[in-house]
């Protein structure tokens, strides 16, 4: 079937036919004059006294016409698309860790009732996707996959929403037969992981929408070695603050207090909050409580040589100071901005789990598990800049009190989403993009044959003109 | 005799430049050499012995062969002509007509002319030049100098048609200046007014006082019907006013009456001992000399 991107153009070239018509009919030319010393023997023809006008020569004047059309038809960017089928649906299904439980019922019954007609029959193509995609085939798009699939639960890893953008458009060119794709995406979207994908997902041209159909997000606990104990208390260390962390601490639910580095630990608690350098016996404390079960959360400041080797972080510790260090995110709910200084050189450790990322996707803070329990470095001044006065503070310290527990949802793979993606993925975003808003080259593009026609019509006529000028004169 | 594939056809002789060496291209072509004369006499060239009659002129007795032979022979020479001849040619307006990519009628008449001249002054005749038309005069009395060929070719050359005018005082006044018998060449497109009539009057004039005429007709293809023109106005350039709405091409009349036209004029011509060829601008000017001079030859 014949498709045009902008059909005026057609249109146009189709009227613009008629101006060589009627300028060939409109002009009208008194009959060849022309001497002939044996006119004596010529006897008359009344035809050729009057001032009519004849074609007098059709194949230039079609040559012209069809130039024209050529050319209207050429910028109204035709392409042919095999077969319409109507509207064709392409389902990309989110099994990753976060649809586990309720969460993955909710969207295979999305999925069912987007892909199966009533007659049990496919309807579209699905593509599942967690860490990587993967294109189920069209026959095996029945009800009986869903109910396996039901029973096989969601994936143990997390979903890369770049694998599945990624997948859009080569699984588009197979319903490039339909008049439209409606792309609909069954996610919790809980996790980052857009951005890569969104590049490829832009260039990608299928005629059709793209919806996206939220499940809700159900908390799940998971039943890791490492869970810490649920932290009731939460110890505050500092030599000359510590008061609004703790604070904070309290106010996420933790129960507060403050001590010295400097002097050995009299209390116990179920999280340790690390602001200035402790001595070496405090350091040597404070490590062996985290190895029994407690978090031990490490700034910069308080990185001295005896925590050095057990944090989540090796290489330098240069810190760059300006009044704005920038934004911390710990996962699409949750940004704590104002932060004044930041750590700008090391790098994470093995092992090591991104807790919070900077807005330009390097790690602002890390976990990794010490013995029973788990030692966290943050690469910023917790009670310097605004980070203070953020009303996600207290949620931010409690998140990183609980950075090496799994049911929390982590912080984007270290990689800043762009706007676009954070509307998409906080739901204010719209949930349908229109197939005009992308690049929309369906079908097999026949513009630039009929631009080589255009201009093989040209020649022609540019041939056959010189040619008749020459007779002529 | 050249194939008339060999010939030059007379566009591309136009590309030669001056007529002197159109004509000696297409004398080149004719390869028949110079007009001998049909008698023989007295002349330069030795052409047989025959035994001797009572008349002849003891002068040419061949003495030596007597000796040998012991009987009279007398010696025959090729003589050269020395003809007085007459190239007359049309000027009139309608001869400066031609076709797209073709040569006038005028100039196809200065390029036959011409090689006529070369051949006739070769062949020692004496060749005068006379126009008709509008500037009808006579231009170049009969010589057989040296350096005569070039003053023809010359006249030839800024020949320019214009004008009407009648065949017939032509030939008439060339008969007036003729001191002796002579040979009148007449090249034009006979288009007349009185239809011929009095052209073929003077022609047969001249032949019945002895003198060779000879007509040589000039038409385009298109005049004589071959290719006739598309739909249009037609005039005739001697009388530019009159026009005719016609479409030649589509008329089947039109070559019919062209050709009644002029083999009314052969005929008439024929009957008075004129040879008449006619020629086309289409032809090369070889190919008509060499039909002229079988003509002559007979079968």
């Amino acid at each position: 079937m014949l498709t045009l991107g902008i059909p005026a153009f057609l249109l146009a070239g189709a009227l613009a036919m008629g101006v060589p018509l009627a300028l060939h009919l409109i002009r009208r030319r008194p009959p060849l004059r022309a001497p002939l010393p044996t006119a004596r023997f010529l006897t008359e023809d009344p035809r050729n006294a009057v001032r009519v006008s004849r074609p007098t020569d059709l194949r230039l004047l079609v040559l012209r016409m069809l130039l024209l059309l050529l050319l209207g038809l050429a910028l109204a960017r035709p392409a042919w698309v095999p077969a319409p089928e109507g509207t064709s649906t392409l389902v990309l299904l989110d099994r990753g860790s976060a649809m586990r439980g309720d969460g993955w019922r909710a969207a295979l019954g999305e999925a069912r009732r987007s892909l199966l007609g009533a007659d049990g029959e496919a309807r579209g193509e699905l593509v599942m996707f967690d860490t990587a995609a993967e294109r189920v085939p069209r026959n095996r798009i029945t009800p009986a996959l869903f109910d396996s699939l039901l029973l096989a639960g969601a994936s143990d890893h997390p979903a890369d929403y770049a694998a599945a953008l990624r997948a859009i458009p080569a699984s588009a060119r197979e319903l490039r037969g339909a008049d439209s794709v409606r792309v609909r995406m069954i996610s919790a979207l809980a996790d980052g992981g857009w951005t890569p994908g969104l590049a490829p997902l832009r260039r990608a041209a299928w005629p059709g929408t793209l919806d996206l159909a939220r499940v809700p997000l159900v908390p799940i606990v998971h039943d890791s070695g490492y869970a810490p104990r649920p932290p009731l208390t939460a110890l505050t260390l500092s030599a000359r603050g510590g008061g609004f962390a703790s604070a904070a601490l309290g106010a996420a639910g933790l129960e507060g207090g403050r001590a010295d580095p400097g002097a050995p630990l009299a209390t116990d608690a179920a999280v340790y909050l690390l602001m200035d350098a402790p001595s070496a016996a405090t350091a040597a404390q404070l490590l062996e409580r985290a190895r029994a079960g407690a978090t031990l959360i490490v700034t910069p400041a308080a990185a001295t040589d005896a925590i050095r080797a057990a944090l989540p972080w090796t290489g330098g510790f240069a810190v760059a100071r300006n009044s704005a260090g920038g934004a911390m995110w710990f996962g699409p709910e949750l940004e704590l901005a104002g932060a004044a200084g930041r750590v700008e050189a090391g790098r994470p450790a093995d092992g090591a789990r991104v807790a919070a990322a900077w807005e330009d996707g390097r790690p602002a803070a890390l976990a990794k598990p010490l013995g029973s329990g788990c030692i966290v470095f943050v690469g910023a001044e917790l009670e310097g800049g605004e980070l203070p006065y953020q009303a996600e503070y207290p949620a931010a310290l409690a998140r990183l009190a609980r950075a090496c527990a799994s049911t929390v949802p982590l912080a984007l793979d270290a990689r800043p989403l762009d706007p676009g993606a954070l509307a998409l993925l906080r739901g204010r975003g719209p949930a349908s993009v229109p197939a005009s808003a992308l690049a929309s080259e369906a079908g097999i593009g026949l513009g630039r044959w009929v631009l080589g026609a255009a201009i093989l019509i040209a020649l022609v006529e540019t041939w056959l003109a010189y040619r008749r000028r020459r007779v002529v004169g | 005799m050249s194939a008339a594939s060999d010939f030059l056809p007379p566009r591309m002789l136009e590309r030669l430049g001056g007529l002197d060496l159109i004509a000696r291209t297409i004398v080149s072509g004719f390869q028949t050499g110079v007009h001998r004369s049909p008698h023989r006499g007295a002349g330069e060239d030795f052409a047989k012995h025959r035994d001797y009659q009572q008349g002849d002129d003891v002068r040419y007795l061949d003495w030596k062969l007597y000796a040998r032979t012991d009987r009279l022979h007398v010696r025959e020479f090729e003589e050269r002509s020395n003809l007085q001849c007459w190239l007359v040619v049309d000027t009139s307006a309608s001869m400066d007509y031609a076709e797209p990519e073709g040569v006038t009628k005028a100039r196809y008449a200065a390029f036959l002319a011409a090689a006529l001249a070369h051949l006739m002054l070769r062949s020692g005749d004496a060749v005068g030049l006379a126009t008709s038309g509008g500037d009808a005069k006579l231009l170049l009395p009969p010589r057989s100098r040296r350096g005569h060929l070039h003053d023809l070719l010359l006249h030839l050359e800024r020949m320019q048609p214009a004008g009407t005018g009648a065949m017939a005082g032509a030939l008439d006044r060339v008969g007036g200046a003729m001191t002796r018998r002579g040979r009148v060449v007449l090249i034009s497109d006979l288009l007349e007014d009185d239809g011929g009539d009095a052209l073929v009057t003077s022609a047969g004039r001249l032949r019945a006082r002895g003198d060779e005429v000879i007509v040589m007709r000039v038409l385009t293809p298109a005049e004589s019907g071959e290719r006739a023109p598309g739909a249009g106005l037609f005039f005739d350039p001697e009388k530019p006013g009159q026009e005719t709405a016609a479409t030649p091409d589509a008329d089947a009349g039109y070559q019919r009456r062209v050709t009644a036209y002029y083999d009314g004029i052969a005929d008439r011509l024929r009957e008075r001992g004129v040879e008449y060829v006619p020629l086309t601008t289409a032809q090369p000017v070889e190919e008509a000399l060499v039909a002229w001079a079988n003509l002559r030859r007979g079968p």
